[in-house]
């Protein structure tokens, strides 16, 4: 039996292609969509999964208040891992961290590469594995590194012994190398090549050991029996109790949510990139079932040719059961050919999708959970697709079809048509989607930042930068690719440091204010393009601005009425204002300008900033900084990056939504598209007796035309009047995560709506077109 | 000794057309005997295909008794109803109505299919009737690739793999001309000489001679 449906299913197939070739495409595009997705969701859902202790595993950020707000930061003061450890009896293990980047070189081998200073419990929290060496004596000694292995072969070579080989770091400092850890995956959220002792770093640095600085990322782990509410809290009780100050809460951050929920608003999780995962699996889901409408569709709508079939099965004693099973079991195959299709697409598409999200996944079908997915996908898509057009087509009456009345299609029709409509929604609620993302990111792309980041350069200070800034800068300009050169201790887009409880003139509860601190060299601003719009910029001479400082117009807002300069800033020193910059954008760029005070200073400066010559070709101007650079530095090699990179690194989520918001509006439509093609084919040939006999009355083309695409464009325009409010509200949903954006204009549903009414126009009228040129004697002999 | 196979007492159809209440068919008392050939004839529209139809339960009375081998068949669930023209009914239609994706050897396996009659089993049978038939060389092929008198002897053999005691034919040579016509009619002469019961359709009069009985409908009634 089942043989004879196979059979069945496959010559049906055969015989009508183009049918087949639409069901199996549409589906199969479907279900690529979906397995990109899938594949997306499995690799965000794995972020730090490949660690022991998943439920013991805790970071510690602290939540700040600031003018009654709540600010979240990566930060905890130096003492508070081992005051967690002694005073807290769940916590079994605590460390303090410190990220780094050490520049390693062997022999002629050097590389650049981060880690972290952690004390010996951290092994421990994170079930390191070692291939050299052992987690116990690892930390013995306090010159003491351990390296990955992937570290190891990068220096060494591979299959190299390593342990106890001296490693020269910054081309200043020995370490000895006293372990060996296995490679950590590649979706982690701390990834680390080396680990210090935490000592070799904080050394004497006082500060290091007051609970006034928060600088250390510390992590901890629960013993097993521990209940996580009841550490949690005295976590959150610890600092004010060592502090005696209840605006900082420290608090513990399971593992399980680093990647993904790591989004705070006022001391709570609000989510984070849980939310894109989420919303992409509706999406898969949403192309899913797009995919399967057309599956129903195509299939009822060949219900007549079928109908004989079905009636003659009936005459022959198949019961209702049967023939629900043949229609399911025939739905399943065409199922299944999609799959192997998709998996075949997916093949192609792999390496385009991965450039697109820049992850590197892969398809892994040997995997077990894949093969069940992708199988369960086939199962479900074929069953949900077959149901209907198997209830529809078994429920035929013999009698009626086998003396071949037409099929009563009242109930089938409505159905039909409102799948139509369904997909034109969901493909409009896309365009509409598409468009209004892509002008948020535009808009924010064009936002008045404050500085002018094009045409600016950004180096990491390393070796001698600062001692040779002067014949650097003299001799960068030289070259004329550069010119303007400036020192700043944070990144321009970084939030940074920051304090509070500063006191000014003409200001009330100033303590509360947080403000952000810039230690810059003083052609910084003009290198940055910032404007200052009153009093003076910096000395060159760092000396003569030891008490002058520059704030920027929000912060001189602060200080009340009136012009800012000449007023007194007390921080421990007291500071005179003497120039305001317009304000500029850094950290949030959908947030507002935060309040900054520059200091003249660049000593501890951390980065280099480059302006360079916008009429000299990039390359050229690379090629002569990295020839001063390697003249002045040259113990370090070159590394740079281009400010308006990292500008748009920062949209990274939202181009991602972008981009794959694009890729399945066009996909989504397409899907509707072919349902559309199939519909109007199936119409144009139900309706060839009323064609004929209308032609042969006279009745002009355009005028047959017309007819046959008035009631899909009726469809269509149903789709438009439900997708626009669906839109508007997701939309208006999704542009309220940001302060700084566009308002939604009328035109952007006018134009979803024109596109999707050209869209199906052009696929109905091929069909219509068709219809209405063929010669009305052939379509009225055949009765 | 004479059998009845089935018996009609004022059987009666009827359908809603809009308000209208239309008699299709109108106190029909029938009785079919074992191994008789009726005719039925009339007028289009009289009730002929009708009748065919709810004698063989594809359709039903709406009013009235209907006796097969015995059972009431008017007071029967759908599943025994399928149960017993499965077993004992076939059809043979005016357009053939061969399934279009099966070759002649599975179209006339369908029925035997649906009576879960196993593999071996089936084998046999069809290739018993693909002999009978003289059809053997046509086995593999497509319906379309056959004549229409072809397709005909092919719905007969698919009407009567499953060893029926009533054949109901509904103008089984409708669509055939005169000389594939005599040919069907003398196969259905010979199948009724072997003792299977036959009812037709049918408009032609020499057709209807070829039947041990007549019957006349016009308007749903018997005359």
């Amino acid at each position: 039996m089942i043989l004879n449906y196979i059979k069945i299913a496959f010559r049906t197939l055969r015989k009508n292609k183009g049918y087949s070739f639409l069901n199996i495409f549409g589906l199969a595009i479907g279900i690529t969509c979906a397995s990109l997705i899938f594949l997306w969701v499995e690799d965000e859902l794995s972020f730090n999964s490949e660690f022991d202790k998943q439920d013991q595993v805790y970071y510690v950020p602290t939540h700040q208040e600031y003018d009654g707000e709540w600010r979240t930061f990566n930060s905890t003061p130096g003492p508070f891992a081992e005051a967690m450890k002694t005073e807290i009896p769940g916590i079994v293990k605590a460390s303090r961290t410190k990220h780094r980047d050490f520049l390693f070189a062997v022999n002629d081998n050097a590389i650049n590469s981060g880690g972290r200073f952690v004390d010996a419990d951290f092994i421990e929290i994170f079930s390191l594995k070692f291939v050299e060496g052992n987690a116990k004596d690892a930390f013995k000694n306090p010159e003491a590194i351990v390296i990955t292995k992937e570290t190891a072969e990068q220096l060494y070579g591979e299959n190299t012994k390593v342990l106890g080989n001296v490693l020269t770091i910054d081309n200043k400092d020995q370490y000895l190398i006293t372990g060996v850890i296995g490679n950590l995956p590649k979706n982690v959220t701390f990834p680390i090549n080396w680990i210090a002792p935490f000592e070799r770093w904080s050394g004497d640095k006082e500060w290091t050991n007051e609970y006034g600085s928060f600088f250390a990322d510390t992590f901890v782990a629960l013993s097993p029996e521990a209940d996580f509410n009841a550490v949690d809290a005295q976590v959150r009780g610890l600092l004010e109790k060592k502090t005696g100050d209840s605006d900082s809460k420290a608090f513990l951050h399971s593992i399980k949510d680093w990647h993904l929920r790591d989004h705070f608003e006022n001391g709570k999780q609000v989510g984070g990139r849980i939310d894109s995962v989420r919303l992409f699996t509706i999406i898969a889901l949403i192309i899913l079932l797009i995919a399967c409408i057309n599956f129903m569709n195509l299939s009822t709508a060949r219900s007549e040719k079928r109908a004989n079939e079905v009636g003659v099965r009936k005459a022959m004693g198949s019961g209702r059961t049967r023939l629900i099973f043949q229609f399911i079991s025939e739905a399943l195959i065409l199922a299944f050919i999609a799959t192997l299709v998709s998996v075949l697409l997916l093949f192609m598409l792999l390496p385009q999708f991965n450039l697109l999200i820049e992850k590197d996944l892969v398809l892994g079908l040997a995997k077990p959970l894949h093969m069940v997915f992708l199988l369960g996908i086939t199962l479900v898509c074929g069953i949900f697709a077959g149901l209907y057009p198997a209830f529809y087509l078994s429920s035929f009456k013999p009698v009626e079809v086998l003396k071949g009345l037409k099929v009563t299609q009242g109930s089938a029709n409505y159905i039909r048509k409102g799948l139509v409509v369904g997909q034109f929604t969901i493909s409009i609620v896309f365009i509409i989607c598409t468009i209004l993302v892509y002008q948020q990111l535009q808009h924010i792309k064009n936002r008045d930042l404050g500085f002018d980041k094009n045409q600016l350069i950004s180096l990491n200070v390393n070796g001698t930068m600062i001692e040779k800034f002067d014949v650097i800068k003299q001799d960068l300009i030289q070259t004329g690719a550069v010119s303007s050169v400036g020192l700043n201790n944070s990144g321009i887009l970084n939030g940074g440091n920051n304090g509070s409880n500063l006191t000014w003139t003409g200001g009330t509860n100033t303590e509360d204010v947080l403000i952000f601190f810039r230690y810059v060299s003083s052609d910084f601003l003009e290198t940055a393009g910032m404007e200052i719009v009153e009093g003076r910029g910096f000395y060159e001479n760092m000396a003569k601005d030891s008490a002058s400082v520059l704030i920027t117009e929000s912060f001189a807002k602060l200080m009340g009425q009136g012009s800012a300069i000449g007023k007194k800033i007390d921080r421990g020193d007291v500071y005179t204002v003497v120039g305001v910059v317009k304000d500029y954008l850094f950290d949030d760029m959908y947030g507002q300008s935060d309040p900054v005070m520059f200091f003249n200073y660049h000593g501890e400066a951390s980065y280099m900033y480059l302006k360079t010559n916008p009429k000299i070709g990039t390359s050229d101007v690379l090629s002569k900084i990295e020839a001063v650079m390697k003249k002045h530095n040259p113990a370090f090699p070159f590394e740079y990056s281009f400010v308006d990179d990292a500008f748009n690194a920062k949209f990274k989520s939202e181009q991602l939504v972008g981009k794959l918001s694009q890729l399945f509006a066009l996909l989504a439509i397409l899907i509707s598209c072919l349902g559309l093609f199939g519909l109007a084919a199936y119409t144009a040939e139900q309706r060839s007796k009323e064609i004929g006999v209308r032609k042969v009355l006279g009745a002009s083309v355009a005028g047959i035309v017309k007819l046959l695409s008035k009631d899909f464009l009726k469809l269509v325009g149903l789709a438009i009047v439900i997708a626009i409010p669906m839109a508007w509200y997701v939309m208006d949903n999704w542009l309220g995560n940001y302060a700084y954006r566009i308002e939604i204009n009328w035109w952007v549903f006018v134009i979803a709506g024109a596109v999707a009414i050209v869209i199906a126009m052009v696929t109905v009228s091929f069909q219509a077109v068709k219809a209405a040129l063929a010669n009305p004697v052939d379509s009225l002999k055949t009765e | 000794m004479k059998n009845t196979l089935l018996s009609l007492n004022e059987a009666t159809r009827t359908v809603n057309s809009g308000s209208n209440k239309v008699t299709l068919l109108d106190n029909i008392n029938l009785n079919v005997e074992v191994g008789e050939f009726i005719s039925l004839m009339g007028p289009s529209g009289s009730g002929k295909s009708t009748l065919l139809n709810c004698i063989g339960m594809l359709d039903h009375f709406t009013d009235g008794g209907y006796t097969f081998l015995g059972e009431p068949v008017h007071s029967m669930k759908e599943k025994n109803r399928s149960k017993l023209y499965k077993e004992y009914i076939g059809f043979v239609f005016q357009a053939y109505h061969l399934i279009d994706e099966l070759t002649v050897y599975e179209n006339i396996e369908t029925p035997l299919l649906y009576k879960s009659v196993k593999s071996s089993e089936r084998k046999a049978m069809v290739a018993d009737m693909l002999d009978r038939f003289n059809i053997v060389g046509k086995k593999d092929l497509f319906p379309i690739q056959l004549s229409g008198g072809q397709q005909q002897l092919v719905g007969i053999a698919r009407a009567l793999i499953g060893k029926p005691k009533l054949i109901l034919a509904d103008e089984p040579t409708g669509n055939l001309n005169s000389k594939q016509s005599e040919e069907i009619m003398e196969l259905f002469a010979q199948l009724n000489k072997e003792g299977v019961t036959i009812i037709q359709a049918t408009h032609s009069e020499s057709n209807a001679a070829y039947g041990s009985r007549i019957i006349n409908l016009l308007d749903g009634k018997i005359v």
